[in-house]
């Protein structure tokens, strides 16, 4: 039987999902809530997880296609970091308050801890880059684009 | 709509019951204020300001010494609970982990006015803060009786009160666990002392910058917003909405998709237009969908309101409403004077919120639940009440935190649907809408085109403003698309009575000008049109403001000093928002090549004036154009929260720069030709500009904040266009092209 290790644990995928995406397969049939839909066609990254440490848009994974590879979501960050509490993305994103509405937010934070594990101390343009797929409907851009700056300033990144 | 002031559905008793407190505790309960609507009557959105005594029922003392506040707003991500939360906590001297603030469900609290408009602070803080303090004068008189001394040796301290011998009493102390209704305070009733009117100095919580309670959830992915609703034996529905505005059933096949496994049962009324189904996994809804074969009709090609319209209604100068007037309008040029002339266009706009709109329903025992996030949960609760024919009190809605409003949330179609799926079915149904649903199926910001004849004289006065608008009406539009279309004959009644006052928002300019007309004419579209942020504010600055910079430009005139000379003596405020925004941009200093700086500014709904400066750079090599920079000063007056105020303005100013550079709604026979993110394109991170924002300090009332800045945005953009390459942008949004092309 085809598998993922999502947030660390293994879980089965049944036959009779083998044909849907990998956030239906999140949400629905795991349950787990945090990873969000926005538009369904990979224009807007609310859906955003890990493959592997990579971003990757969910709604548009088959979850047969990543069977096999780690999978974290927004609900597994904070224990891919070492310590105790949260992300070092989590907490800059709490330190200056990011969210409005907060529904894009989970996908905005897996992309920027995705862009802080490869480039631990980005600049503007390479934020504003890996950050583009992510759409903010309330505008917190430039909250965003600072707590990653705060968030490459951790420890946890040096 | 009946003025007749009765019971809105919530008792005493039911109160007591629903909140599940009624063996503990301290509360006030008050049932008043608010008209009635009748079954028999349309549902409507609740539109009634909460009155100064409507508090009363919001806020509770747990025998813990903790506060519950049942807070009358809605949370679509502006905080208005938060900052209303702060207010309460001033006046009873707590901090925030003394404090819970819920949305309340529709049986918690007597109805209260849909959350829309930017009102949250300035229309509930005074009933919020005059509760919370005559809670805080109920538990001192019995702090005063329980101790035996008198009530002004009992000082306040944190969490309770102080007595003589240095003695504390916590309001815990003072709530017995036996449930206490204080009465409802009678007219002549003294009124407490207000903490949150203080002296700045004096205060503790207003002013301080608390962080929302909800982002630690939001930031571990914990939060639930209505699409992660689950309740126990839950299945999942999806209703087929007709493909092209105003189309019909006239055919319908099941029989490919009867045989599907995990269908529960389909769903047919074509007297409703309705055909769902309700299936027993989400995982085959798609499947489903396609194999039930509806034939559509539609006689009627449905017409946007668009430019064509308006050039015609302009020719045949057909504008029944003036909106304001002054002096002779319309006279000849006099001598000296430079005439400028220009036609303003901005299109129909989506609101695209993140969240694309979910409802969950559980009917059972002639009972409804309703689990969804909306602006007015009261609306959701008639309109769901309605749907499968039950009384508004045998419909429960529980209000969600909104993955996005700004104003299109309002209805709630989704719950409405799964509501009648779940009465079909008997079981809780789950209906989640797609992005494509949300760009079809919900109403539009209309389009705005406005024509404006104006002149200046050789001093730099604008002696003449002949300013004709046509759109569509806002706020009595959305009638006609939910649930209750309206005949002809109404709406022209309805429009003829005077202009929508949502489109009309802001189109009264806060400049002087003596010699002035305003006409508006309604254009009714067959698009539907409601509300949307900022209503009419945004497009009637965008072209108020283009043309006070094609006057300035004509006068040749620094567009800041031919402002703050045209600005009416009484707009100080705004006046000094231009000078502060200056400042910060330092206005005048010499720009790189191939940028250009424009500036705007505006009063939203006159309370909350804005100055605006953008900063735009046009890169050849890339053919694109974009806001580098803007500057923002606010004047909203007394600041409750400033980490929340600030956040609010930083988003009205990248909404701003969506409006000026992305955002188009198109329309074909009916189709919405923009159905997600490719198409409809909204500001991504790297478009957005560097955003300084100074916040004005003002002991002045405290006015709304959620759609006040967003106004100035586009015209300072154009303006900064024309500023740094001569050509004038007046029609959203912005292309390279209409900059550089030939």
């Amino acid at each position: 039987v085809p598998s993922i290790t999502l947030n660390g644990r293994s879980v089965d995928i049944p036959d009779h999902l083998e044909n849907i995406t990998l956030l239906d397969f999140i949400r629905d049939h795991i349950g787990l809530k945090g990873t969000k839909f926005g538009c369904g066609i990979g224009l807007c990254g609310a859906c955003t997880v890990h493959v592997d440490g990579v971003a990757q848009r969910s709604c548009l994974t088959q979850v047969v296609d990543v069977a096999g590879q780690g999978i974290t979501t927004i609900e597994g960050l904070a224990v891919t970091a070492p310590g105790a509490g949260l992300h070092p993305v989590q907490e800059a994103w709490l330190e200056i308050s990011v969210p409005q509405c907060g529904y894009c937010q989970a996908g905005q934070i897996m992309s920027a801890a995705a862009l802080l594990a490869k480039t631990p101390n980005p600049s503007t343009s390479q934020i504003k880059q890996q950050m583009n797929g992510n759409l903010c409907r309330c505008g917190t851009y430039g909250r965003i684009q600072k707590a990653i700056t705060i968030a490459a300033g951790n420890p946890y990144y040096e | 709509m009946s003025d007749h002031k009765k019971p809105s559905g919530v008792t005493r008793r039911t109160f007591l019951r629903r909140t599940g407190w009624a063996a503990v505790g301290l509360t006030a309960i008050a049932v008043v204020g608010y008209p009635y609507v009748g079954t028999a009557m349309p549902a409507l959105p609740s539109f009634s300001n909460p009155q100064i005594g409507d508090g009363w029922a919001w806020i509770q003392m747990l025998p813990d010494g903790r506060i519950r506040f049942y807070c009358p707003r809605m949370e679509m991500g502006q905080g208005a609970n938060l900052g209303l939360a702060q207010i309460v906590a001033e006046e009873l001297n707590v901090g925030q982990n003394d404090i819970e603030c819920l949305l309340p469900d529709t049986s918690q609290t007597a109805v209260f006015k849909a959350t829309v408009g930017s009102e949250s602070i300035v229309k509930f803080f005074q009933p919020v803060s005059l509760a919370a303090a005559r809670l805080r004068e109920e538990l001192r008189l019995r702090a005063a009786r329980q101790a035996r001394v008198k009530l002004a040796e009992v000082k306040d301290r944190d969490g309770g009160f102080i007595l003589p011998g240095a003695v504390n009493i916590t309001y815990g102390d003072l709530v017995q666990k036996t449930a206490i209704v204080l009465p409802e305070p009678s007219s002549d009733s003294a009124m407490p002392m207000q903490y949150a009117l203080r002296d700045a100095q004096a205060r503790q919580t207003i002013g301080q910058r608390w962080r929302h309670p909800d982002l630690h959830g939001i930031v571990t992915g914990t939060q639930v917003y209505s699409r992660d609703v689950v309740v126990p034996d839950m299945v999942y529905g999806r209703v087929m909405r007709p493909p092209k505005i105003g189309a019909r059933i006239v055919k319908i096949d099941t029989s490919r998709a009867e045989p599907l496994p995990d269908l529960i049962k389909i769903v047919e009324d074509k007297a409703q237009n309705f055909i769902g189904f309700v299936c027993d996994n989400p995982f085959i809804l798609d499947e489903v969908a396609e194999a039930i074969e509806v034939t559509w009709h539609s006689n009627e090609d449905v017409f946007p309101a668009d430019r064509e319209t308006a050039e015609m209604l302009r020719e045949t100068n057909a504008f029944p409403h003036v909106v304001a007037s002054n002096g002779e309008a319309v006279d000849e040029s006099g001598e000296g004077e430079i005439s400028v002339s220009g036609a303003y266009f901005t299109p129909p706009a989506a609101h695209t919120a993140m969240e694309p709109r979910a409802g969950v329903v559980s009917v059972s025992n002639g009972k409804a639940e309703v689990w969804c996030g909306s602006q007015d949960s009261f609306f959701v609760q008639q309109r769901v009440a309605k749907a499968i024919g039950f009384k508004n009190d045998a419909v429960n809605v529980h209000s969600l935190r909104m993955g996005g409003g700004f104003g299109g949330r309002l209805a709630c179609w989704a719950s409405e649907d799964a509501a009648v799926l779940s009465n079909a079915v008997q079981r809780p149904v789950r209906v989640q809408w797609s992005r494509e649903d949300e760009q079809q199926h919900n109403y539009f910001q209309p389009p705005f085109s406005h024509f404006i004849d104006a002149r200046v004289d050789s001093a730099g006065i604008i002696t003449r403003w002949n300013h004709d608008c046509v759109s569509a009406p806002i706020i009595t539009g959305p009638f006609s698309f939910m649930g209750m279309p309206l005949a002809d004959t109404v709406t022209s009644v309805v429009d003829w009575i005077g202009p929508d006052k949502g489109t009309m928002r802001g189109i009264v300019s806060p400049y002087a000008m003596p010699n002035h007309r305003i006409r508006f004419a309604p254009a009714r579209t067959g698009i539907p049109v409601g509300a949307f942020r900022g209503l009419g504010a945004a497009p009637n600055s965008f072209a108020i403001e283009s043309m006070i910079d094609e006057l300035a430009f004509a006068a040749k005139i620094d567009p800041l000093k031919f402002r703050l000379d045209n600005l009416s003596r009484s707009n100080a405020r705004l006046a000094a928002a231009l000078k502060r925004v200056s400042d910060m941009a330092d206005w005048g200093s010499d720009l790189p090549g191939n940028t250009g700086r424009g500036i705007a500014c505006a009063i939203y709904k006159d309370m909350t004036y804005v100055a605006v400066i953008a900063d735009i750079y046009i890169d050849h090599d890339a053919q694109t154009i974009s806001a580098t920079n803007i500057w923002c000063a606010q004047d909203c007056g007394l600041i409750i929260n400033p980490d929340q105020v600030e956040n609010l303005v930083s988003g009205n100013l990248i909404w701003g720069c969506s409006m000026a550079f992305k955002e188009k709604m198109t329309f074909a026979n009916g189709i919405a030709q923009e159905d997600n993110f490719h198409s409809y394109e909204i500001l991504r991170h790297g478009e957005a500009p560097a955003m300084h924002v100074s916040l004005i300090d003002s002991q002045a009332i405290a006015t709304g904040v959620g759609e006040a800045a967003f106004g100035p945005v586009a015209p300072a953009i154009a303006n900064a266009i024309f500023n740094a390459t001569g050509r004038r942008i007046r029609n959203l949004p912005i292309n390279y092209e209409d900059v550089a092309g030939t």
